[in-house]
């Protein structure tokens, strides 16, 4: 579970959205790994962005690039996910997070 | 004497015509989910007088929806019995696998109104949003009757107007009628003449018409109009009033 504090730290930096076209973070999960996928409010994906992965006490775990189609895929193994992740993608004007709870992991993952 | 008699007859007039206005209902926990909220959403069926809180019985629908990113989920089956201001009325909880916009859609089974000596039937419907993506907040469902919304029907501050388009098999209604209430959840509010507990907007020519709530709270919609077909009570063919619904619920202002 993520820690509370690591969860109010990570609320309290998080920036508000842009006016205008906000970015719509939204991260799925399986057994196998989680998939990011970035876009604006006006529907079109974010092609270019940081995305930065952190576990359950807002350490970060490693930075990634957006793909083209506003998506990118961690494999669950590449990570520490025992207490949640935290995923955060900055596309330079405008940032947003998702948070993947274990609860997302398990109800997916079957277990 | 003869002043009594009149006295009588008028209160009895009034008697048989009360101000209710029918409504279907849906009405979700919450109209913006975000993901700090969960990961599912609940909601509440009924078919009711929402601003006196006055339940009346909700049969098991002809229909119940979901429709997200185009594709529409029959959800019928997973309805639950319960409830709803003393009567029949159901409950359904619903996870939220992505995020958008999803439309919640009923069909009721005609219900047969002896006082209006017809049939009632209201396509009701309600939109929830989803992790911050208001995608297919204007979406239209192609319903018999509809209001088909031209505010996004989630996100209004109170004072806001509410827009919508009433639509009777996909094509605008001219000057159709639209009732409004409040759904006086709580028992708040109350209402210093009858006239003010259902108020009526007519939309214009295009079948567009606005509404400005007073308050937060959940506002329900009823564009009211007569089917082009009949259905048989007790041997005679009677008139069958189509409502197009729509529930939107207007968020308290917070600024001073």
């Amino acid at each position: 579970m993520i820690r509370a504090v690591g969860l109010a730290t990570l609320l309290a930096a998080a920036p508000l959205a842009a006016a205008a076209h906000s970015l719509v973070v939204f991260a799925s999960v399986d057994c196998d790994a989680v998939t990011v996928e970035a876009k604006f409010s006006n529907g079109k994906v974010a092609q270019k962005g940081e995305v930065r992965v952190l576990d359950g006490e807002n350490s970060l775990l490693t930075t990634l690039q957006l793909e083209s189609d506003g998506t990118v895929h961690i494999p669950l193994s590449s990570v520490d996910h025992s207490q949640g992740l935290v995923i955060e993608v900055d596309t330079g004007g405008h940032d947003n997070y998702w948070i993947v709870t274990p609860e997302d992991i398990a109800r997916k993952c079957g277990s | 004497m003869k002043r009594h008699i009149v006295f009588a007859a008028l209160a009895g007039t009034v008697a048989v015509t009360p101000a209710l206005a029918h409504y279907g209902m849906i009405i979700p926990n919450d109209p913006m989910i975000s993901q700090e909220d969960g990961r599912s959403l609940s909601l509440t069926m009924s078919f009711s007088h929402p601003f006196e809180m006055d339940g009346m019985m909700l049969e098991k629908p002809e229909a119940f929806t979901v429709t997200h990113e185009g594709a529409t989920t029959d959800l019928l089956g997973d309805l639950q019995d319960a409830t709803v201001m003393d009567d029949q009325g159901y409950t359904l909880d619903f996870p939220l696998e992505r995020p958008g916009t999803y439309i919640f859609a009923m069909e009721p089974k005609p219900y047969w109104e002896p006082a209006e000596d017809a049939f009632i039937i209201h396509y009701t419907k309600t939109y929830v949003t989803a992790y911050g993506d208001d995608e297919g907040w204007d979406t239209e469902l192609g319903l018999k009757t509809e209001i088909v919304p031209l505010s996004k029907p989630f996100g209004l501050w109170e004072h806001n107007v509410f827009q919508g388009i009433v639509k009777m098999d996909g094509e605008p209604v001219p000057y159709a009628e639209v009732e409004v209430e409040f759904f006086n959840d709580g028992a708040s509010a109350t209402a210093p003449d009858e006239l003010m507990i259902t108020q009526t907007v007519k939309a214009d020519a295009d079948g567009v018409f606005t509404y400005a709530a007073p308050s937060d709270g959940w506002w329900g919609f009823a564009a009211l109009n007569t089917a082009d077909y009949t259905l048989p009570q007790d041997g005679e063919e009677k008139a069958v009033e189509l409502g197009a619904v729509i529930w939107v619920h207007f968020e308290e202002w917070t600024g001073q």
